[in-house]
């Protein structure tokens, strides 16, 4: 039994789990980053977990953040329970799960007074199996009889869909050969697979017209040869879909509800000799070393390819590795076989430092927390340094055989995002971009000249068409510069923009001599017309633009536009999170009156402002901003 | 998993059950303190996973975990 399991039932036997609980990633992870706990342990371990008690876990840990999820489905649904509870807590994260009836999700999901919508949960799984849509054939059946029976079904589900009020999580059906295989002739089979698979693709597109929804195709994890159930449990207890698969299942939602809740991580650090490439550079030569033309040499241009497309979509991409630097250079420059060249680094760390300060550096460089950097090396020992000395920094355990390498990158939906954006495909350009400005950095004098250097411009207005996508996931994504913690989804912000007399929401896109920063912040507001207040309700600013005074400059901005707009007064608060305690001095500084209740609940912590707009703040003088126009009405009337 | 004994102490730390070992063997199932439905289900998995093949639908029906060993044991 591995230690991480045996320290749980310790820790579990004398009454410590809750207390403890913010060690249970760890324990879990294991010290290497190969799966300590896996499979089946990993279901004992949620088992136990499921036992613990949120309110004696945030008693200790007030910043452990607690899921609700709620559980409905066609078949038995408690089994996803366990592996549920173990993912999550991987991420450090509590579930609290309610459970629906058997068998009744239509009830569950459409009764507005029953248990499941009065949880109100955050996350809302479906779970769907074939049984949903056999349950309603006639016996015998036909192809068509399917058809109808599915089209059903997709159609109540997308109804559903429609207003559900949180996150509705639903899957691909299985198809079982004990169904296809009752069917004796090719062409009805053939024709019960094709309508089956349109049916999964009407489920599928449901993410299009519905933007809360979520379809998990179980087609990819039933691929690994994961049974989809045991016909004795499914046909004595309804377990329609297996141990096994809900495992993976559950690990898929365990990333979904990380990337909801601004947890995607940004940046894949790698290592090089037989991670990237294969041989040992100082040992063997840049000639030595190889990405191509043999067959191990394929494996590792394969694991290449891979890298490189998750590179296109925004996951930063960086260098830790044990050689000398310049050899590393001649190599990512020169080297004939090498798919990712230098420039598709943002930090190469190629130097005899320890891994895992090297990692730190990395993380600090590309104004990163080590939570959001993902290490890949082959090697179990440097693996356990970085484990030890940058313990929030996941591991990607590669194996000896580079075949396998792209299999354990991919097995953790580190990099999972709700949705991609422009931004996303920009990014590696931007922080090549960030790498001149360093440069610049360090080659002028003062702070105050490097920022007049950079001639930063910010145009702030409400956001066009095409930016709801992308400042939905800035408010996801932003965590140090969250004065209130508050994450929208893309509705929610069409909703505010769609009132623009009631609710102000603007969006700042930056830029500077060195390149676009693209939309980096974003301000919501709402008014208050009879008192002549706008009450400022949240400001985020990416962290890649921090520092720069563009925060000042946009409140500066906001605060001339209320007043020119005849409002009597901003209001403002800031609400700690786990992040964001370095913004909490902002609003002070920007000539905000502290206006906290005294007798607000301390534990909070939250603080509340008010500006008169009598002296307003002046504008860092090296950046350029346009006060925006407000388009409230109520003060026009008349 | 070789004894009435072992198969408790699976329950209890497996499943996290507190249990009375021994003195819990011919308790009711729904009388033991914690015990859910499902778990009757963890353990058939667990059995099996083990690589002990177990009568399914007779262990569904099991009322105590001595009614359990015994189903298990005859399969053996």
């Amino acid at each position: 039994m591995t230690k991480g399991l045996d320290r749980l039932r310790d820790l579990r036997a004398q009454g410590l789990l809750e207390k403890a609980y913010d060690e249970v990633p760890r324990l879990l992870a294991g010290e290497t980053g190969e799966p300590e706990v896996g499979g089946l342990e990993l279901r004992t371990a949620g088992r136990l977990l499921a036992g613990v008690d949120p309110a004696a876990v945030l008693a200790h840990r007030p910043a452990t953040p607690v899921i609700t999820v709620a559980v409905t489905g066609s078949c038995t649904v408690g089994p996803v329970r366990d592996p549920l509870t173990a993912e999550l807590a991987r991420h450090g994260m509590l579930a609290r799960t309610v459970t629906g009836d058997h068998g009744a999700w239509l009830r569950d999901l459409t009764d507005p007074a029953g248990a499941l919508r009065a949880a109100d949960p955050e996350f809302t799984l479906c779970l769907l199996d074939a049984g949903a849509v056999f349950a309603e054939v006639p016996v015998p059946w036909r192809p068509e009889d399917v058809e109808e029976a599915a089209g059903r079904l997709v159609d109540r589900l997308a109804a559903i869909a429609a207003d559900w009020p949180g996150t509705l999580v639903l899957n691909t059906l299985p198809l079982e050969r004990r169904y296809t295989h009752q069917l004796v002739d090719h062409a009805s089979r053939a024709r019960l697979g094709a309508l089956w698979r349109d049916a999964n693709a009407r489920l599928l597109r449901l993410v299009e017209s519905s933007p809360r929804v979520v379809v998990i195709d179980l087609d990819p994890l039933l691929g690994g040869a994961v049974p989809v159930a045991d016909p004795r449990l499914a046909q004595y207890a309804a377990v329609n879909l297996g141990a096994e698969l809900l495992a993976g299942y559950a690990r898929e939602v365990a990333h979904l509800v990380r990337s909801l809740r601004g947890r995607t991580r940004k940046c894949l650090v790698l290592d090089l000799d037989n991670t990237l490439w294969d041989g040992i550079l100082a040992e063997d030569g840049p000639e030595g070393v190889a990405a191509s033309g043999s067959l191990r040499g394929e494996a590792f241009h394969t694991f290449q390819r891979v890298v490189k497309q998750l590179a296109a979509q925004g996951v930063l991409l960086a260098v830790n590795s044990k050689n000398d630097a310049a050899a590393v250079r001649e190599v990512l420059t020169g080297h004939p076989d090498l798919l990712l060249r230098e420039d598709d680094f943002a930090a190469v760390r190629a130097n005899w430092a320890p891994k895992d300060a090297n990692l730190r550096e990395i993380a600090d460089e590309l104004g990163l927390a080590p939570d959001a950097c993902v290490f890949a090396d082959d090697t179990p020992a440097e693996r356990a340094q970085v484990r030890h000395g940058a313990p929030d920094v996941a591991l990607v355990a590669l194996g000896a055989d580079p075949a396998l390498h792209t299999t354990a990158l991919l097995a953790d939906g580190w990099f999972d995002t709700p949705a991609l954006t422009d931004e996303d495909r920009a990014r590696a350009g931007r922080y090549r971009g960030e790498r001149r400005r360093r440069e610049l950095r360090a080659g002028t004098g003062s702070y105050e000249e490097f920022l007049t250097g950079l001639d930063t411009r910010v145009d702030l207005g409400p956001p066009r068409a095409h930016e709801f996508p992308r400042l939905a996931q800035l408010t996801q994504r932003t965590n140090q510069f969250n004065l209130t913690g508050l994450r929208l989804r893309e509705d929610e912000l069409r909703a505010y923009a769609a009132d623009p007399a009631h609710r102000l929401l603007l969006a700042a896109r930056t830029a500077d001599r060195f390149g676009d920063h693209g939309l980096t912040g974003a301000l919501l507001g709402r008014y208050h017309e009879s008192a002549g207040v706008l009450e400022l309700e949240n400001m985020w600013l990416s962290c890649r633009v921090l520092a720069r005074a563009i925060e000042q400059a946009c409140l500066a901005a906001l605060l001339a536009a209320a007043r020119d707009d005849g409002l009597n007064a901003v209001e403002a608060r800031w609400l700690p999170t786990p992040r964001n305690h370095r913004a909490r001095g902002f609003y002070p500084s920007c000539g905000f009156e502290d206006v906290t209740p005294p007798n607000r609940d301390p534990a909070a912590g939250e603080r509340r402002y008010r500006h008169d707009l009598t002296r307003l703040p002046a504008m860092p003088d090296h950046v350029r901003v346009d006060p925006p126009v407000l388009e409230r009405t109520g003060h026009r009337d008349g | 998993m070789d004894s009435l004994h072992g198969l408790m102490e699976l329950v209890r730390d497996d499943l996290g059950v507190p249990l009375d070992i021994p003195g819990d063997a011919d308790a009711d199932l729904a009388d033991l303190p914690g015990w859910d439905s499902l778990n009757l289900l963890r353990l058939v998995i667990l059995l099996e996973e083990n690589g002990h093949p177990v009568p399914v639908h007779r262990l569904l029906l099991a009322r105590s975990l001595h009614e359990m060993y015994t189903l298990v044991k005859e399969r053996r």
